[in-house]
């Protein structure tokens, strides 16, 4: 059995590696030319009359450089079928590796000039005949993807519809860029930290959570990122529909499906399988990548015992504020996914949703257990001392006891309402799906 | 054991190390070419499309919205769309023990009727959608999957039925909960008749969304959408245990019923003439 799982994982890894190798799959899957059918929204109004190319300077970049559109070559003079020759030799995928070898016009490109330069290499030729000297031209020139698409060349030979929006040809829709984009900005090594200014619960049936939340990453590599997050809620309370259940039924959700997180803390891995880019308004260009991440920590857990009342004392009336009990810190799981938009080098916006999973079982409350209450109940109809009393170590009986000089809520009263959390143990696994969105540095 | 052991992680240290030095690789060919054009213009086009709703969460009704759909593509980025469809709905489990459990609960003899209890069934609506952002993702690194980000808001009618979970005119058994003329106490689904207060109505329903709308060759895509349809609530307060028990009307409309939304995930495809 070992043995074919060594072999079925050395085959897994060979096609891992294979595109470091300039295998003719990958090179075929690299020069695939697909015309652009175009769009005609996309493409700004209707240009002048075609004119003659600019002639570029010769000059190394190390961005696209344009190539020669089709009425210019003709005006120079190479036949049909001749074309701009090999490549640039990184990167940019304007020219494909796998197509046919050209055919070099050698008054067009100067013999000395390795394949690199084949964006200019009409240049000379276009000033030699000219006789004069050719006007400078920009970076973002007119590019023509394909001497193949010389009799559609019109449309798109206008500078302005060829100008580079953002980096790229926007506009022309003959432009044939290979299929597999290289990401513009690197993560591998880098530290991204992120802070969620509101995390809103989406989920919210029985309980209701906003918060914010700030999150490391350490991306190990290009997709694949360590993290860890920690989470501050600092609204927790039970949801209109649950009080809506008690106040019109007389019936809401057992203690365990209404526990409320009050903090969390976690940490796990981010996957980035997925990268893209959108233009918006045909204008602005912006990359994102798909994330998914998933962790472990623990979270601390409350739930309330009263909700807020009105306390009529001698005929005045107090406003008494909700009381929640400590139901200690559980165990919790974190599944999630989202965009993160990057901006430049070192900002990104991220939209979430993550799901924190956290047990609940709740048998205790401010540490007091059923028999604490049991006794603290049987002690406040003695109207006995509480300290006296035989109680589990854990139980804070001091918040049970007493009266509050503000509401003069007596808060004896309130130790039936968190027996009867603790009456029947419930348990339940919560999931608390929130969305987030916030804003990366990246350094 | 350990050789073979030995073997297995080293063939993961060069499965590993493949792809981090193949990266290591690619950082000095990162370039500036991020956009290709347009390749897929929906601008002058009609498109059919069918989907199918499901709730992201529920409380008392549930619902699985089906939808046919045509739009016209006006330009690449606006569209006019009507959408008509029928959502099958039903009370939650939870709506059927409150019903259960409130039967014998004497104690609680004035109550108001629970909110969002409508549940939308026949409904047509008619929008704008608006799509802004085109892009495309790269999926399995060779494969790019175009696609249209979204936003959709319009209005409409619907049709809604209205079944209380708490007014039952004609009590079975007050220990068991029943309220229907079920032949075996245990089985529920022997009912032809319930006794519950039921209502129906035809309103104005309003439908935002967000979605994406991935492009698979010229005239076939996929929709994915969350959709929020909102109505107007409607519920009846103060009502006497009594009066409802006897099959009278009781109690009054609620002054600020508020609004029912209905979130759903929504999964369609759509094709284009």
């Amino acid at each position: 059995m070992r043995p074919f799982l060594s072999l079925a994982l050395l085959v897994a890894t060979a096609p891992q590696a294979a595109p470091r190798v300039p295998a003719p799959a990958f090179a075929l899957a690299q020069v695939q030319q697909v015309p652009a059918p175009g769009a005609e929204t996309s493409v700004p109004p209707p240009s002048a009359p075609p004119q003659s190319l600019p002639e570029a300077p010769v000059e190394a970049s190390s961005r696209p450089e344009p190539r020669v559109p089709a009425e210019a070559a003709e005006a120079s003079a190479p036949p049909a079928g001749v074309r701009s020759s090999a490549a640039p030799a990184q990167g940019t995928g304007e020219v494909p590796a796998g197509e046919p070898p050209p055919v070099d016009d050698p008054s067009l490109a100067p013999a000395a000039e390795p394949a690199p330069t084949v964006e200019t290499d009409s240049a000379p030729a276009a000033t030699g005949v000219a006789g004069q000297e050719a006007p400078p031209v920009p970076d973002d020139a007119p590019v023509l993807a394909s001497d193949d698409l010389a009799a559609d060349a019109p449309r798109t030979t206008d500078a302005r519809q060829q100008r580079l929006v953002n980096g790229a040809p926007l506009y022309n829709p003959n432009v044939s860029v290979h299929i597999v984009q290289k990401k513009r900005f690197a993560d591998e090594g880098r530290h991204e930290l992120t802070v969620y200014p509101a995390t809103v619960q989406v989920n919210g049936k029985y309980t209701n959570h906003a918060g914010t939340a700030a999150h490391y990453t350490y991306h190990l590599q290009e997709n694949f990122a360590l993290q860890v997050m920690g989470q501050y809620n600092w609204y927790s309370n039970e949801s209109a529909f649950n009080l809506e259940l008690i106040d019109k039924v007389r019936e809401q959700a057992q203690a365990a499906s209404s526990l409320l997180l009050v903090w969390g803390a976690h940490a796990g891995v981010e996957v980035t399988p997925l990268y893209g880019k959108f233009a918006f308004l045909n204008n602005s260009l912006a990359q994102f990548s798909v994330v998914l991440s998933g962790g472990a920590g623990v979270g601390s857990t409350r739930h309330l015992i009263r909700p807020e009342v009105t306390n009529e004392v001698e005929g005045e009336s107090f406003r008494v504020p909700a009381r929640f009990g400590d139901t200690g810190t559980k165990f919790m799981g974190s599944v999630g996914g989202g965009f993160r938009l990057q901006f430049g080098e070192s900002y990104a916006l991220r939209v979430e949703v993550r799901d924190l999973i956290y047990t609940a079982r709740v048998d205790r409350v401010d540490g007091c257990n059923l028999a604490d209450f049991e006794a603290l109940e049987a002690a406040r109809s003695a109207n006995q001392d509480f300290a006296s009393l035989n109680l589990s170590g854990s139980c804070r009986y001091e918040k049970f006891d007493g009266v509050d000089p503000k509401t003069r809520k007596n808060y004896r009263e309130d130790i039936i309402l968190g027996r009867d959390l603790v009456a029947e143990p419930s348990s339940d696994v919560l999931n608390n799906v929130s969305f987030y969105a916030g804003f990366s540095v990246l350094f | 054991m350990i050789a073979r052991t030995l073997c297995v992680f080293a063939s993961l240290a060069v499965s590993l190390a493949a792809p981090v030095a193949a990266a290591q690789d690619d950082e000095n060919v990162l370039d500036n070419v991020v956009v290709r054009n347009r390749l897929y213009a929906p601008g002058g086009k009609l498109e059919v499309s069918i989907g199918v709703g499901l709730p992201l969460q529920t409380h008392l009704t549930a619902h699985y919205v089906f939808n046919a759909g045509v739009a016209y593509n006006l330009f690449n980025t606006f569209a006019v769309e009507a959408r008509a469809g029928y959502a099958a709905s039903r009370h939650t489990g939870l709506a059927r023990s409150i019903s259960e459990s409130f039967l014998n609960r004497e104690d609680k003899r004035v109550t108001d009727e629970l909110e969002d209890l409508w549940q939308m069934n026949l409904h047509g609506v008619a929008g704008v959608r608006w799509a802004p952002i085109y892009g495309k993702l790269s999926l399995l690194s060779d494969l790019p999957a175009h696609f249209q980000a979204y936003v959709w808001g319009g209005g409409g009618l619907g049709s809604f039925k209205r079944n209380s979970v708490i007014q039952c005119t004609q009590v079975v058994n007050r220990d068991l909960g029943i309220c229907d003329n079920r032949t075996s106490v245990d089985d529920r689904g022997s009912a032809t008749q319930d006794f519950w207060v039921n209502e129906s109505r035809v309103a104005p329903v309003v439908s935002a969304a967000v979605g994406f709308r991935f492009f698979i060759r010229d005239t076939h895509g996929v929709r994915l959408e969350l959709r929020d349809w909102v109505f107007r609530d409607n519920y009846r307060v103060n009502l006497m245990r009594d009066a409802w028990e006897a099959g009278q009307a009781t109690g009054e409309p609620a002054r600020s019923p508020g609004l029912t939304h209905l979130v759903q995930f929504d999964l369609g495809y759509t094709f284009s003439f």
